[in-house]
């Protein structure tokens, strides 16, 4: 009886198949059509104001565009998008003066009359911006823009307090000149200002959209993006089809592009209008398997390498790509990302906290004991970078060779008892445990054995504390957390935004988790702010970053390389992590599809 | 039989209100504020984001509130006029802390996706093993016997996670590469859109769910084999069986006629404790074969700490559990003349 049910299911299943391929091929007959992965369960909102994760800036960077840009061939830095040139300013920073493209238009839909999509104007920039300072929404972003604008402040503190928010109302630092031109005065010139332009928080939208889907705009899109929205299921997928009428975008040129990038043949379309694909179809992934499996059917156009399989992929010591990926045309690509993974110290602890030279001395033992290197071998195939510091590999301010004389970089058995001694713990003798706490994952749970056999030799007892990341966060908010585990990944390519983790007024439950507080760090992180790149800022960066490691209000840190692998099928892909604009750059061959 | 149906639904009210309760309370140990915001929440935000999600209001305030939307939840919300000040009272449209969609829609789009896998499993799993708990039973100690109950054993020790990996691997993956056509897809892509019928689709549903579906019957084969065994072996013990064998009785007829009919006590209560996981599907095979249904929506709203989505979700649990109990009282009435409903 089992049997012959079974030999049923299957017939019918395979009679079934015949129909589900032809039906499927006829769908997506004649169109080019990509497919993609997003390794989580994707975007919780559309609304770019709301949204404040990869997965958010990696949707609805398909659907809204920003003034500014990363440039795809080097996405350290940045171009213009939605503006004809780079902003310029005459007065050292203070006044920008931008100027936006014509025959910009929104994306054809029925909020806009006759379903057709108008002209982008300064109107929607300042409306854009306007809806990060509304709390109906949140705040959620307002960090991006507060204290920058010339009376914005005071605009977002009054229309808060009033019955209704009035977007027509005016904010001094909002100067229309036109519809195409207008400027923005800052209260200060501060140099990330412009990297803030090209954050998807500050895509412009459009005011008509807003109003007209009310409280489900967030799953109705409507910007001047390269794609559509044409469907999304939560958690599921994400689909949109090419913009007809997307203005002049072209593919980066040849001279943009390195020597290995040309090895790779990511010039090849270089001054081309994009996007090249019809439809971009995203699927979303939880579980890293069903990922891996669709990659290396040939389905997806690329995929992150999970560590998990990593050694499916690429050999474990000289981190080659495996001979069967080569000959199937897998193209493998690295990112360095970012990074900072650190374990931090609240530095108002009873125990660990605090400026003196026994409490400074005490954090410095435990940094001593601490082998990250071992935890790179051990846990990560060797494959994150150990730096000192708070800045990542890459950006001003990083020391050179990772290495930094104010650190106490581990394994440094003798110091660390050194310092013990120092802090009044001669032989960890009358050191209570140290409460560390950090979220429950397989691989934390293995690193902090590690780190607790790791301190066990200088007699430092170390109590993990295993939860969920919402409960960590919270803890750390709460500054109920003596040391804990944590990591920052940088909003934008400036060292800056790294050392504003440890700037005062930042204190939990803001960015600075450590509630590290020193008025001649503050005082120095309020003049780079206001600093383009220099030597002069490079020199202060520096400082700042070796009055931090003599502190040791933290140990660490590590940056990951993320490792990719690109279909035969996809052309043009050289991932990157800092943007997500770069999707309408790809193109596809279905000759190439296995 | 209305009135006894009337009677127990009335009793278990109560039930409902305190499994509620303890639910909610429970849940509010943590703040889920945190799990909300971005890694740069400021004290304003915070504070804007508690207000939001009613956090602020006394615990009884909450209470009533969700009980009072859950009430509702069928009846649109009248237009404000201009100028209307909103209460505590004022009601809104309960809706996801993290996905901001009315949990009403949610709900109604995860239940079809669930429902195309769990409807399948538990026809097959209980069709299947009644029969080889029949045939277990029929041939107690013989060779057969110990053969099928030494695979239920060994079914019922494998984590249900190695089944899905190893599923979803043979089943779909590697035949995928090797054969052209084959039918099984390793997990549900884009192409499957926002309808929540899609996979009510025969060929679609061949694609996506069959796979799903067979590692679910096999995982559940080894837990109902084994009691439906047990409940026949009790059966065939009886007088009855052995007055039917006397009559001449063939071995098919006192199995499925003699002995399955007078089972039919536990068997309508095991079948009917499963029925309301029809509704709230199966978390794991919905997470790694992307089927959009209850389980994944439940398991993402635990992650992201979305209480209204969760509270709905305890809510509807609950009232089809309490549904499915009275159904199973009435069922023992019907299919046994000796069970009087009082």
């Amino acid at each position: 009886m089992l049997i012959s049910k079974r030999v049923v299911a299957l017939g019918l299943a395979a009679v079934c198949a015949l129909g589900s391929g032809t039906a499927l091929a006829a769908d997506k007959e004649d169109l080019k059509v990509m497919q993609l992965p997003i390794r989580t369960d994707g975007p919780k909102s559309l609304d770019p104001v709301e949204g404040s994760t990869t997965y958010d800036n990696m949707a609805c960077a398909q659907f809204y565009e920003t003034l500014l840009t990363n440039k795809y061939a080097s996405p350290m830095e940045m171009e213009p998008l939605l503006l004809t040139e780079m902003p310029t300013t005459a007065d050292g920073g203070l006044t920008w003066h931008f100027t936006l493209k014509d025959e910009v238009y929104f994306h054809d839909d029925e909020c806009f009359p006759e379903g057709k999509g108008r002209q982008i104007r300064s109107d929607d920039v300042f409306y854009s911006l306007k809806r990060l300072a509304d709390d109906e929404h949140k705040l959620e972003n307002w960090w991006l823009l507060a204290d920058t604008i010339k009376g914005f402040d005071t605009y977002k503190d009054e229309q808060n307090a009033a019955a209704d928010f009035d977007y027509d109302a005016a904010v001094e630092g909002f100067v229309k000149i036109s519809d195409l031109e207008f400027e923005i005065v800052l209260q200060k010139p501060v140099y990330r200002f412009l990297y803030i332009l090209g954050m998807f928080q500050t895509s412009v939208v459009s005011r008509e959209a807003v109003e007209f889907y009310g409280d489900d705009f967030a799953e109705h899109p409507v910007g001047t993006g390269p794609f559509i929205l044409d469907t999304w299921t939560r958690k599921q997928s994400l689909t949109g089809n090419r913009n007809p009428n997307y203005h002049e975008v072209l593919y980066p040129d040849r001279d943009e592009w390195s020597r290995e990038d040309k090895r790779a043949r990511l010039h090849r379309a270089a001054g081309k209008q994009v996007p090249f694909v019809d439809r971009v179809e995203f699927t979303m992934f939880i579980e890293d398997q069903p990922m891996w499996l669709e990659f290396n059917a040939g389905n997806l156009g690329y995929s992150q390498v999970p560590e998990d399989y990593f050694t499916d992929a690429f050999d474990r010591s000289s981190k080659e790509l495996k001979e069967e990926y080569l000959r199937r045309g897998m193209r493998p690509h690295a990112n360095k990302l970012l990074d900072f993974t650190f374990r931090g110290f609240n530095m108002e602890d009873e125990l660990v906290g605090g400026y003196t030279a026994e409490k400074r001395a005490l954090r410095r033992a435990i940094s001593y004991a601490i082998d990250l290197d071992e935890i790179n071998e051990t846990f990560y195939n060797g494959r994150r970078i150990v730096y000192d510091g708070p800045i990542p590999p890459g950006l001003d301010g990083h020391p050179e060779g990772g290495a930094s004389a104010a650190g106490a970089r581990g394994r440094n058995i003798a110091k660390a008892r050194e310092m013990l001694a120092e802090a009044g713990y001669p032989d960890g003798k009358g050191l209570p445990a140290i409460r560390f706490y950090t979220s429950q994952s397989t691989i934390n749970n293995a690193v902090s054995e590690l780190v607790k056999r790791q301190l066990e030799e200088v007699n430092i007892k170390f109590e993990p504390v295993f939860m969920d990341f919402s409960t960590l966060i919270e803890s750390i908010n709460k500054k109920q957390a003596p040391m804990f585990g944590f990591a920052w990944s940088s909003d934008y390519p400036d060292g800056e935004n790294n050392l504003a983790l440890f700037y005062g007024p930042n204190e939990a439950p803001g960015s600075n988790h450590y509630n590290y507080k020193r008025p001649e760090y503050d005082a120095m992180y309020e003049q780079v702010l206001t600093m383009g790149p220099s030597d002069e800022r490079t020199a202060i960066y520096e400082k700042m970053r070796d009055m931090i490691l003599d502190d040791c209000p933290y140990v660490g840190g590590m940056a990951r390389e993320r490792f990719y692998l690109i279909s035969p099928w996809l052309l043009n892909c050289k991932p990157t992590e800092r943007y997500y604009g770069w999707f309408k750059y790809l193109d596809v061959d279905d000759s190439k599809r296995e | 039989m209305l009135n006894y149906i009337i009677r127990r639904t009335l009793y278990n009210i109560p039930v409902f209100l305190a499994i509620i309760f303890v639910v909610m309370a429970a849940l509010r140990v943590n703040d889920p504020v945190s799990a909300q915001l971005g890694k740069n929440a400021g004290p304003e935000q915070i504070q804007l984001l508690t207000e939001e999600m009613g956090l602020d209001k006394p615990f009884y305030k909450q209470y009533g509130i969700f009980l009072r939307d859950l009430a509702l939840i069928w009846k649109p919300i009248p237009e404000r006029e201009e100028g209307f000040v909103e209460g505590d009272w004022t009601r809104k449209e309960t809706r996801s802390w993290d996905q901001g969609l009315p949990v009403s829609r949610m709900i109604g789009k995860a239940i079809p996706p669930s429902m195309a896998i769990t409807i399948p499993t538990l026809t097959m799993s209980a069709l299947i093993s009644i029969c080889v708990g029949l045939v277990s039973a029929f041939n107690r100690g013989k060779t057969v016997d110990r053969t099928l109950m030494f695979l239920a054993v060994i079914g019922m020790s494998i984590s249900v996670l190695v089944y899905i990996i190893m599923g979803q691997y043979f089943g779909a993956f590697v035949p995928g590469r090797m054969v052209d056509g084959w039918p099984f897809q390793v997990t549900v892509d884009a192409s499957a859109g926002e309808s929540a019928f899609f996979f009510f689709n025969p060929v679609n549903w061949v694609a996506f769910c069959m796979l799903p579906v067979m590692i679910n019957v096999v995982v559940s084969l080894g837990y109902d084999t084994r009691f439906y065994r047990a409940v026949m072996v009790e059966e065939s013990a009886k007088d009855y069986i052995r007055t039917a064998k006397a009559k001449g009785a063939s071995t098919t007829r006192v199995m499925f006629v003699h002995m399955l009919k007078n089972a039919m006590i536990p068997i309508i209560t095991r079948i009917m404790i499963s029925l309301p996981f029809i509704i709230t599907g199966s978390i794991l095979v919905e997470v790694y074969f992307g089927i959009p249904g209850m389980g994944r929506t439940l398991i993402s709203a635990i992650n992201a700490k979305d209480f209204p989505v969760i509270q709905t979700f305890t809510a509807l649990f609950t009232a089809l559990f309490i549904a499915s109990n009275i159904l199973t009282d009435v069922l023992y009435a019907m299919v046994d003349p000796r069970v009087r409903l009082s």
